[in-house]
This record gives structure tokens, sequence and C-alpha cells, in this order.
């Protein structure tokens, strides 16, 4: 029988097994080192395999070749040295990152949540060490993916929680406000460490940018060994964190304080020094430097292009004005302001025009609710605050006198299918113009990237987008020894991105300072650990619900730029981490469901969220219902994510740590041995035709008692 | 904005885009979730970064998505 399965690994594991199944290994020495071979090779499957295990393999291969008299061991030791040659990297990349890319090991097949993080952190792992108390044993496996853990707790998009599994039952775990809890905590608790540096390669890189994307790859290349120097044109790290972001969302101290764990590893940073007039790459190269990492965001606002924007002084653009606050300024644009845009940042601009004191804030935007892409709960809490939302408005001409803006001019839109296209975009209504007065207008349609500093890299390549062109998998730019990363190369996008390209430029520029050949195919997140489940209840596991974030009260909102968000209290952060399903785990093959119901006609396992498209109903207590604790399920369990273990007199079936049923056990009256839960025994004497019954009456005996009983009391009969 | 926040999408197709690269070819089939569309111009041009199934987070060029809903 051949193996269908993509990955080597996986591959030897059901050949190896097959070979010492059907019994062609004539000699015992053989198939004893063809068994060693193969816990090994499991060892790696599992990701429990350690430095050692590949050069035993090889060795016990070679020595299994050498038993001249079993021809099969012969020619099964060269097929796996082959294929040991030819896949080593697959093998290596196993043990050495806990990862099977293929999915095949899928005790190594990352979660929905870590897949879908640009960072690829492992969130359930970090997630089960947060319910158990264990918030700086978090904050390291996070660190290990992604250095802005307090960062991205207040202000990530979340991609994982777009993907958590649990959100097909009811909501995703709160996986963003769990993340930060950790992170203050363990700050708050001087637990928040670095990790050890590795020796220092005597070999410099600059990172010109301090944004989440240039200090992420700062951050790896100094725990690599490199010299990072680190150049910002602003006089504050942080880049867009800082002055994109407000501080009533994220605080300044919490983009200092991880900052200042970078620098702790010995990152330069150099502020107030902007490339291409400050510092030039000819300088920075002269000055020892070996590779350039660009992560210069995109700073540069896109024009309204409509009559009137660059008449007037009042016309600002929002990355501006959020800019000027961040860096101290509290002046009122206007009593009454527009901005027009319908995304984060449109958002951000209206909120902080409200706490410098203007009393008339209205956002301008072309669609409707349903298609703002910016985030539910930000758009919420503005409207709670006092802000306006003009949907369907298309601003057509700013007008004004004097100098000064007096109004915005627009039309009213209706969402229509236009030709060629079944989605529906807004068309302008002939004959609606009408004015919104308004004494400041705020652009908030987009940014690019500013790449007037760039423009002395003439062999540097960029896209039809504007932005940096690179390889997605390397971040290597079209000039040697430069690569780029973050909304320099996707566009305006999010910090995650921005971090998940740090680090990976940070491998490439490894790989590429060192001489060896880059990846062809992106990487894959790699699994930090197997956490112990954290044990609950099925009927706990169910009505748990994602707590609500408590906010600051709406008068200091309307006012301060202090923080919104106040964050979960220490109860609602443990209680939350304990609705997570740990798929890293569960790979939701659905082998537990088809065996209960097609082999073992129960159907007692009501799981609908194992399907991602068409996910039904799932209720982990109505288990206990039908379950009869046979442990079908468990037994054919790829991953024991589905357990059964008989504790303190009961048969616990457990999924991923969700008890989802606990029967009491029966022992033989006899000898003591375990005869299993009634049910179950119900089960099986049906169907065995009462042929051994394990009970004589109303005794419970196992079936050998039970026939010893039976010979006795047939010979006292008889005798 | 033609993607929404939260929409399920398939990769029905190879993209025409420059940005498309050849191991993207595997994701084709694939069911996601847009997690970040086009914020900013309403670009049909524009990329969104998109959650696929077991394959990670990326930013794709529209043309190779469809929403899933329409079809419903």
């Amino acid at each position: 029988m051949t193996s269908v399965t993509n990955c080597p690994v996986n591959r030897t594991v059901t050949d190896l097994r097959n070979i010492i199944s059907s019994g062609s290994l004539s000699h015992p020495k053989t198939r004893r080192i063809a068994e060693e071979i193969l816990e090994l090779i499991e060892d790696v499957a599992w990701g429990r395999a350690g430095s050692e295990h590949l050069n035993a393999v090889k060795s016990l291969t070679l020595e299994m070749m050498t038993q001249s008299d079993d021809k099969a061991g012969f020619e099964s030791g060269k097929k796996l040295l082959s294929d040991l040659e030819e896949h080593f990297e697959v093998f290596a990349s196993h043990v050495k990152t806990h990862n099977c890319s293929t999915g095949d090991c899928v005790k190594l097949a990352p979660a929905p949540c870590q897949t879908a993080c640009p960072a690829g952190i492992d969130v359930p792992t970090y997630l089960t060490l947060i319910g158990m108390g264990m918030d700086a044993e978090a904050i390291n496996i996070i660190r290990q993916d992604n250095p802005f853990p307090w960062v991205c707790g207040l202000v990530c998009t979340r991609p994982c929680e777009f993907m958590c599994v649990r959100a097909r039952m009811d909501k995703a775990v709160s996986i963003k406000f769990l993340k930060a809890f950790a992170a203050e905590r363990a700050m708050s608790e001087q637990s928040y460490q670095n990790p050890e540096k590795e020796p220092d390669k005597n070999k410099k890189v600059c990172v010109i940018g301090a944004g989440p994307g240039g200090m992420s790859a700062a951050y790896y290349l100094a725990l690599k060994g490199y010299q990072v120097r680190v150049i910002e044109a602003l006089p504050v790290a942080g880049g867009m964190l800082m002055v994109g972001i407000p501080r009533y969302r994220l605080p300044r101290e919490v983009i200092d304080r991880e900052a200042a764990m970078i620098q702790e590893l010995g990152v330069e940073f150099r502020f107030n020094t902007r490339f291409g007039s400050d510092v030039t790459l000819e300088s920075l190269k002269a000055e020892g430097f070996e590779a350039f990492f660009f992560a210069i965001g995109a700073h540069k606002s896109l024009k309204l292009n409509i009559p009137g924007e660059n008449d007037f002084p009042q016309v600002i653009d929002a990355i501006d004005i959020l800019r000027q606050v961040a860096l101290g300024d509290r002046r009122m644009p206007g009593k009454r302001v527009i901005i027009i845009g319908g995304g984060n940042v449109a958002i951000d601009a209206a909120r902080t025009c409200l706490r410098l004191g203007c009393p008339n804030v209205t956002i301008a935007y072309r669609r409707t609710r349903s298609e703002m892409p910016a985030d539910i709960e930000e758009v919420e809490q503005a409207e709670e605050e006092g802000i306006h939302i003009s949907f369907l408005t298309v601003p057509v001409e700013i007008v004004g006198e004097k100098g000064k803006v007096t109004a915005l001019k627009c039309l009213r839109a209706e969402m229509k299918e236009t030709e060629g296209s079944r989605r529906k975009s807004p068309v302008p209504v002939p004959g609606s113009d009408y004015f919104m007065p308004t004494d400041a207008v705020i652009s908030a349609i987009g940014q690019q990237v500013d790449a007037e500093g760039m423009l002395s890299l003439s062999d540097l390549k960029w896209t039809r987008r504007h932005t940096i062109d690179v390889n997605m998998t390397t971040m290597e730019t079209s000039c040697p020894g430069i690569f780029a990363a973050g909304d320099a190369v996707t566009g305006p996008a999010t910090v995650i991105e921005a971090i998940g390209g740090g680090k990976k430029a940070a491998e490439s520029i490894d790989r590429y300072l060192s001489g060896i050949p880059q990846p062809k195919m992106p990487r894959v997140p790699v699994r930090q650990s197997r956490a112990d489940f954290l044990q609950v209840p099925a009927a706990t596991k169910m009505v748990l619900k994602r707590p609500e974030m408590p906010l600051l009260n709406i008068d200091r909102r309307r006012t301060l730029f202090q923080q919104v968000e106040l964050g979960y209290s220490e109860n609602a952060v443990r209680e939350e981490a304990r609705r997570c399903l740990r798929c890293d785990i569960c790979g939701r093959c659905g082998k537990c469901v088809k065996i209960c119901r097609d082999k073992m006609s129960i159907d007692a396992l009501k799981l609908g969220y194992l399907n991602f498209d068409h996910p039904v109903a799932t209720d982990f207590r109505s288990t206990e219902e039908r379950c009869i604790a046979c442990g079908a399920c468990a037994a054919n369990c790829p991953n024991h994510a589905m357990q059964i273990q008989d504790v303190k007199g009961e048969r616990v079936l457990s999924l991923c740590g969700t008890v989802l049923n606990r029967q009491k056990l029966l022992y033989c009256e006899q000898c003591g041995a375990t005869l299993g839960p009634a049910r179950y025994l119900d089960y099986v004497r049906k169907r065995t035709d009462k042929a051994v019954s394990p009970s004589i009456g109303i005794h419970a005996f196992c079936g050998a008692c039970a026939k010893k009983k039976a010979a006795i009391s047939h010979s006292e009969v008889m005798g | 904005m033609t993607f929404r926040k939260g929409q399920k999408i398939e990769i029905f197709r190879r993209s025409e885009d420059e940005i498309w690269e050849d191991y993207m070819d595997e994701y084709i089939g694939l069911h996601g979730i847009i997690v970040d569309p086009d914020m900013a111009i309403n670009d049909p041009d524009a990329l969104v970064e998109v959650s696929l199934e077991g394959k990670g987070t990326h930013r794709l060029p529209q043309d190779c998505l469809r929403a899933l809903e329409d079809e419903d």
C-alpha cells in the first residue's frame, strides 16, 4: 500500500508502518531497528524530536542495511536514506519549527487563528497560558513572533478573531484584549523580559523607519546578534503608531515602553534623521552597514481632486492633523468640521477633533454604514461621542470666501449595481446637490508612500501602485542588500502586517548576510508549544460569554485624550481564555462525529462548528444525553484532541479539555476489573445477543468471572 | 471598497495583477474572510487583506476574489 500524503515525513511514517506490519522484514534485528526508526520519525512528525534525531535515524538505517540476509531490510533502508537526503530540509524544518506546512502531520498543523495572523503568533498557546495565569510566559510566546504584544493588544485589526472557530458557535474569543491584559500585567510586574541575544555577528544593518515594521526587524536582527541602527525622520519612535493613532486608543507610554525593550537589546535609534537628506545609502555604506531595511510607511495623503481643495488653509489632511496633535499641538481646526472618508483614519480624525473642542463634527461618507471599512467598534464609539456620520454623501466642491472655508458642496448618492458588476456602487443623484456649512474640511481618503527621499536609489523598482516592489516571500527589493516591508510595500495596511513583514525581512537579511539561499515559498507559522488543556465543563464552555469592554465615561471621552477602553478585569480575562476551542490540537477533521454517528450509530457529538463554510449548531452539553462513553471517538482522533480517561470512579470524555461526558464506572464484583459505565454495558449487551453477559442478575461481573460463575452454577445444577 | 470586512470569499481564479506570484496558484479554490478591505479610495484596483482557511493572511488583488454571499 502506498501513501497519498504530500509530506515526506508523514509518508515515511506510513510507509515504515506498512513495511513493519506486512512482515516482509525477515530478520528480527532488522524489524527491531525498523521499529526504532519508526519511533524516531514519529517524534519528528509529532514535533518532539531533538537535534540528534535525524542523525540517529541515518545511523540506524545504515545499520539496518548491513543485515545482509534481509533483502527487504536493505531495500527499505535504501529508500529511507534516499527520502531523507531528498527531503532533508523538510525533515529538519519539522524538528526545528514544530510545523508541517502541508498539515499532513496533524499534530503540527497551526490553528486558524495562528495562520490568519500576518505575524504567525501561536495564539492558542498564549491564550491557554493566560488562562493559567502565566502572563509573562504568554508574552514570551507572543514575542517570538511579534515584539509589540501590548501595542497590538490595543490596536490590532485582529485577523485572528475573524478566523476564530469559536465565532462559528457564538462570538470569537477576545484574543486582542487578552493579549493587552497579559502585556500590561507582565510589564507592571517587571516580568516582561527580552530573550537572550545570540553572540555578536559583527555585522551592521541599518533600518530606515522606526514604525512597527522597522522596529520589529530591528528587534529580530538584534536578537540574532547584528548591530542595528534605526534612523527616523520624526523626533520619536513609533511611526504611524505614534503619529497616526490617537492617544485615546494607544497611549504613548505603551509605545515608549515596548520601544525601550528593543533599545535595551542594543538597537541604536537616531531621530530627526531623514534618509535622502541627512544620510544617504553611500554614507551609510561608508559607515560599514551591509544590509538595509526600508520601512518608511505611507505618510503622504491622497488628494480629493475636487475644486477648492488647494484654495483654503482650512482644508487639511487627516494624517497631518493626527501627526500635529500627537506631537503636542492642541489647536482646534474649527467649530464645525467635516471629515471626508470612511476608514479608521477618518474616525480617528473626527474623534480627535471632538477632543480638541470642536462642537460640531461630521463624517461625510459616500456609501452606507454596512460598507464602511472602519472598525465597527470605532464607528459605534464615535457616534456615542456625538459625531454625526452623513452616509451616501459625495463631496464635489469646497467653497469659501475671503480665504476661509464656508461649506462643502455635496451630492446625495444611491447604491446601484453598475454595468458589468453585481456589486453596488454609489452613484450620485443628479440635481441633489446641497451645501454642508463648515469651518474646516479634513481629507481622510487614504495615504501613499512618500518616495521623495528614495529618489537616489535609481535601481529600486516600484509597483504601479507607487509602492516598493519586493519579493513577498523574502521582502527583497530589486537592489541587492536592500529589503523593504510595511506600508511602503503594501500601501496603507495594518500594524500587524507591518510587524509580520519586519520579522520576515529580518529572517531574509540574516540569510543574505550569512550566505544562505532564500526560501521560494512563504514561511508557515511556527507552533511554539503544545500547552496543556484547560479543563472546562461542557456547560461552562457553552455559557461563557465574550465580555464587554468597559469604556471611559462619555464626558471624559468627549474632552480628554485618556484611553477609552479600560481593559478587562483579571477574572474576565481568565474566564475568556477558557472559551478557546484549542484548534491547535483539534484539527476539525470530523472523524469523531462520523465514527459516533455512522459506525457506532449513537450520534452523540453535536459539533456543527467543524465546518468552515456551513457551520450548524454546536452544543457540547448534548453529548452526555446520548454518549455511552465507548471511546471510539477518542480512539480514532488523530491528534489526541478527544480523550477518554478513567478518573476517580468515572469515565470522562473530553475534547481539548472540554468535559463532554462523565459516567460512573462499574467494577466486577468478583475481581474488581473495570467493566465500563452502565450505558456502555447495555450497548454491548444488546449487540452481543447476551452471548457473553457481563452481569448475572443484579450483579456485575467481568466476562471471565461471569463465565466462571455460570460454570459453577451449571455444575451445581447438573451435579 | 467593493468587499466588506468579515465577508466570506473564494479565490476563484488566478489574478491578472503583477503582484500575483506562482506559488499563489495553490490558493485558487480556497475560501476565506476579508479582514481588511480597501480602507481608502474605494478602488477596485486596491489590494485587500484576506485570511484564507489554513493558508494564512495575504494582501491580494480583488480580481481573483468573489464574495460567497453573492451566490446565495
